[in-house]
């Protein structure tokens, strides 16, 4: 009897047990829906955004609820960052049926991925206001742009004043070399431990190098359509040898006169605090870092006197007078979702109220014309000089082969940088990683 | 009896086919993409209900094993699910040119000629070799020798065993960023007065050296912990009658507790071998792969460091080819089934001859 009574409690728990699994499992596909998507959207009532810059994750959610309170709409803000790999994550919710309506993209090749499942955007009013969306060919307006960020040579305004130099006249790489000789003999009287920040270290910072850097090979000095030198590298990791090799001369002065400590092994937050302390007359990082001199390195920004800066373009030929301005990564809306309250959303955070907040609280530079705000960001100022005078080439170093900096260049400039490779090398060496890298 | 025999029979039959249609509709309502919320449940009811019909099924020679599948089932679907389904489906998309998003159509076999023909996936699977190799033996020598250490009458014992198992706790690739802090900012302080300017990390050797040496600080506390154990079992009394007839240290160790503990070294050497080879957190924090070698089948290589598990993971995720990384993958798991079933049979035979 008491044995019959243990099957039985036995039989019972065992199908317990697989109701539990078979019900959970029939929750999370009622949930997932066929299409994908929808599951969010389909009272029309919410739209779920994926954001790649998780420093801007407050604001956005300060954006939501003030659009929620306007309209009614619920807009989930879902921010990822520091690390995480998400374009990764957002194939995971496409495999799961769970796809946000806005997304972020920033390379080439992560939009070619999502190709024909992007909503075309032409038509919306911000379309036409901005010379910073993401256009295909084909699809039309596929990327939203939220920010503008800047890549140039940035500098210590009061440090290069009393050195006696004017960033303006460094034209080409000769005038550039003789001026961080000028600087480097001034080091003790203007208190600086180095003329410039320069890190080439690989395993973190191979986007400093690989991408930005390489970024103005690809661009500088063109006009915001010209795409000469991307189309070459495309092309099986093609090169313009002249080009290449007066930027390797260029990128050797910066080996040269870049502080030693951190040119091989240092990190970005010693390169930025260091700048903001002062102990760099010039920094190859972009506008972004104005960001963290404000709040992380507050401090020492202070109390180097919240000096000025600028930016000057890396000219590394003669001629070339524009530094590189495009957005970071761009929304897109997913065609299957709830892609109409999208695209209003978007428009209207492309407009004046929206624009405030973003301009004032996140410090972005704003990619709408209509947009008069200027942020309190000490690089927008220069930013904004730039764009008016019309100095800016756009940047295709998204459409690189994905991986490409990371796997290949990357370690080529530290190698430059550490000096197992000459110039001669350099080109070389870059050359063959870049063909390997197209080949596969 | 006649009668209730029948009744049984009828009721298995009924079971068995509603169970089957309750099956095959929710399967089609999935497949077609339809939202009725009711498909979850009606596929667990119809599972439920013919897993009765099989158990009231009337016979009497297969009732048993009918019982055994069906007490079995949960496990086999679960490890089904788990195992088995994705492994297949790897093999499937490893043929395919699927890109983590669609799937366009089957390459055949290039995947895996483009795989044997890049130099530096080559270069990936050597380093890895290596990498165990060393492991192995360092790992297992200086676990054993802590363990003899951590058993020894000596004072604060207890500490030393915890103060040496910690970095195992402590995450891969926590433990990654902190010793590239430490190679980076602090020994480049002492390595600077010397001459050598640049950390160990920018240069492909000594950086491979260093990854070797953070894997060994993280592991070798957890095999000395198994062996602590291993060790603790050996029989006081036959260490006591070795000790009478005149064994000095050396010889106790190595003809009576090694011996003894032959075992331990099997697990051990087993798990260091795997763990090694599936090295990914420790290389991904430390050096994420970087490192240049200047000439190796004549290419410049710029993933010096960058063992099987992280090239599959670069190949995968940041070059975005899926296929290819699952193809990398799907060697990775032959090469890591031989080699432990080698290990295996190996060890199995040595522990019957002692």
């Amino acid at each position: 009897m008491k044995r019959k009574v243990i099957a039985a409690f036995l039989a019972a728990t065992m199908v317990l047990g697989l109701a539990a699994c078979g019900s959970s499992g029939g929750d999370s596909d009622s949930n997932s829906g066929s299409g994908g998507g929808s599951s969010s959207g389909s009272d029309g009532k919410t739209i779920r955004l994926v954001n790649g810059k998780i420093e801007i994750d407050a604001t956005l959610k300060k954006l939501a609820d003030m659009y929620k309170e306007k309209t009614g709409i619920t807009v989930e803000i879902e921010s990822m960052g520091g690390g995480v790999d998400i374009q990764g994550t957002i194939k995971g919710y496409y495999q799961a049926g769970n796809m946000p309506d806005i997304f972020v993209n920033a390379l080439g090749p992560e939009f070619e991925n999502w190709s024909g499942m992007l909503e075309d955007m032409s038509g919306e009013k911000w379309a036409s206001d901005t010379d910073n969306a993401y256009v295909d060919e084909e699809e039309g307006v596929i990327g939203y742009p939220y920010t503008v960020e800047g890549i140039g040579l940035a500098y210590n305004k009061d440090i290069v004043d009393k050195a006696g130099i004017d960033p303006a006249s460094l034209t080409d790489t000769k005038k550039l070399e003789e001026a961080f000789k000028t600087i480097d003999s001034k080091k003790d009287e203007l208190g600086i431990t180095a003329v410039v920040g320069y890190c080439a270290e690989p395993t973190n910072l191979y986007w400093s190098t690989g991408q930005h850097l390489f970024a103005n090979y690809l661009d500088a000095g063109l006009d915001r359509d010209d795409t000469t030198y991307i189309d070459m590298l495309n092309d099986g990791g093609k090169f313009d040898d002249e080009r290449l090799e007066d930027f390797a001369e260029y990128v050797g002065v910066l080996n040269e006169y870049s502080d030693p400590a951190l040119l091989v092994s240092g990190t970005y937050d010693q390169q930025i605090l260091n700048f903001a302390s002062g102990k760099y007359a010039f920094v190859t990082q972009g506008s972004w870092i104005g960001a963290t001199m404000t709040t992380d390195d507050k401090d020492a920004y202070d109390a180097a006197g919240n000096f000025e800066v600028g930016m000057i373009p890396y000219a590394f030929q003669d001629g070339i007078d524009t530094i590189l301005t495009n957005s970071p990564s761009w929304w897109s809306v997913y065609s299957d979702g709830n892609a109409e309250e999208a695209k209003k959303f978007l428009q209207w955070m492309s407009e004046d109220e929206a624009q405030k907040v973003l301009v004032e609280e996140a410090g972005f530079i704003s990619p709408f014309k209509s947009c008069t705000y200027v942020a309190a960001d000490p690089f927008a100022q220069a930013m904004v000089d730039y764009i008016a005078d019309e100095k800016t080439s756009s940047w295709h170093w998204l459409d690189m082969k994905e991986g490409y900096a990371m796997n290949y260049t990357g370690q080529v400039f530290a190698d430059y940088a550490s000096g197992a490779l000459d110039k001669d090398g350099f080109v070389k060496t870059i050359k063959q990683v870049s063909e390997a890298c197209y080949a596969n | 009896m006649a009668e209730n025999s029948k009744n049984t029979k009828l009721l298995s039959y009924v079971l068995l086919l509603a169970g089957i249609a309750g099956l095959g509709i929710a399967l089609v309502l999935d497949f077609t993409g339809s939202q009725a919320s009711y498909r979850g449940a009606l596929l667990v009811i119809g599972a439920v209900v013919f897993l009765m019909g099989l158990y009231f099924f009337p016979t009497v020679e297969h009732h048993r094993s009918i019982i055994n599948f069906i007490f079995l089932f949960p496990l086999l679907f679960s490890f089904a699910v788990t195992v088995l389904i994705p492994l297949g489906l790897g093999i499937i998309y490893s043929f395919t040119d699927w890109n983590g998003i669609r799937l366009t159509g089957f390459v055949g076999f290039s995947n895996y000629t483009t795989m044997f023909k890049d130099p530096s996936f080559i270069w990936s699977v050597l380093l890895t070799f290596l990498f165990v190799i060393f492991n192995m033996v360092l790992i297992n020598v200086i676990g054993f020798m802590l363990a003899l250490l951590c058993t020894s009458k000596m004072r604060g014992v207890n500490f030393f065993r915890a103060a040496y198992f910690l970095p195992n706790l402590i995450g891969g690739i926590v433990l990654g960023y902190i010793w590239q802090f430490v190679f980076n900012n602090v020994l480049i302080q002492i390595t600077s007065k010397w001459g050598m300017l640049n950390s160990v990390l920018s240069n492909t050797k000594t950086a491979f050296a260093a990854i070797v040496v953070v894997y060994i600080w993280q592991y070798a506390g957890y095999i000395m912990l198994i062996y602590v154990t291993g060790l603790t079992t050996v029989p006081k009394d036959v260490l006591e009658a070795s000790q009478i007839d005149g064994a000095n240290a050396l010889t106790t160790l190595f003809k009576i507790k090694i011996p003894m503990i032959a075992s331990t070294i099997t697990i051990c050497t087993f798990l260091t071998l795997t763990s090694a080879f599936k090295q990914f957190d420790v290389n991904m924090a430390l050096t994420n792969g970087t490192g240049s070698v200047a000439d190796f089948m004549g290419s410049y290589l710029t993933n010096g460091t960058q063992m099987l598990a992280l090239n599959i993971y670069n190949t995968a995720i940041t070059k975005n080819s899926y296929a290819l990384g699952q193809a990398k993958a799907v060697l990775f798991f032959i090469i890591l089934a031989c080699v432990s079933i080698i290990q295996v049979r190996i060890s199995n035979s040595k522990e019957v001859e002692l």
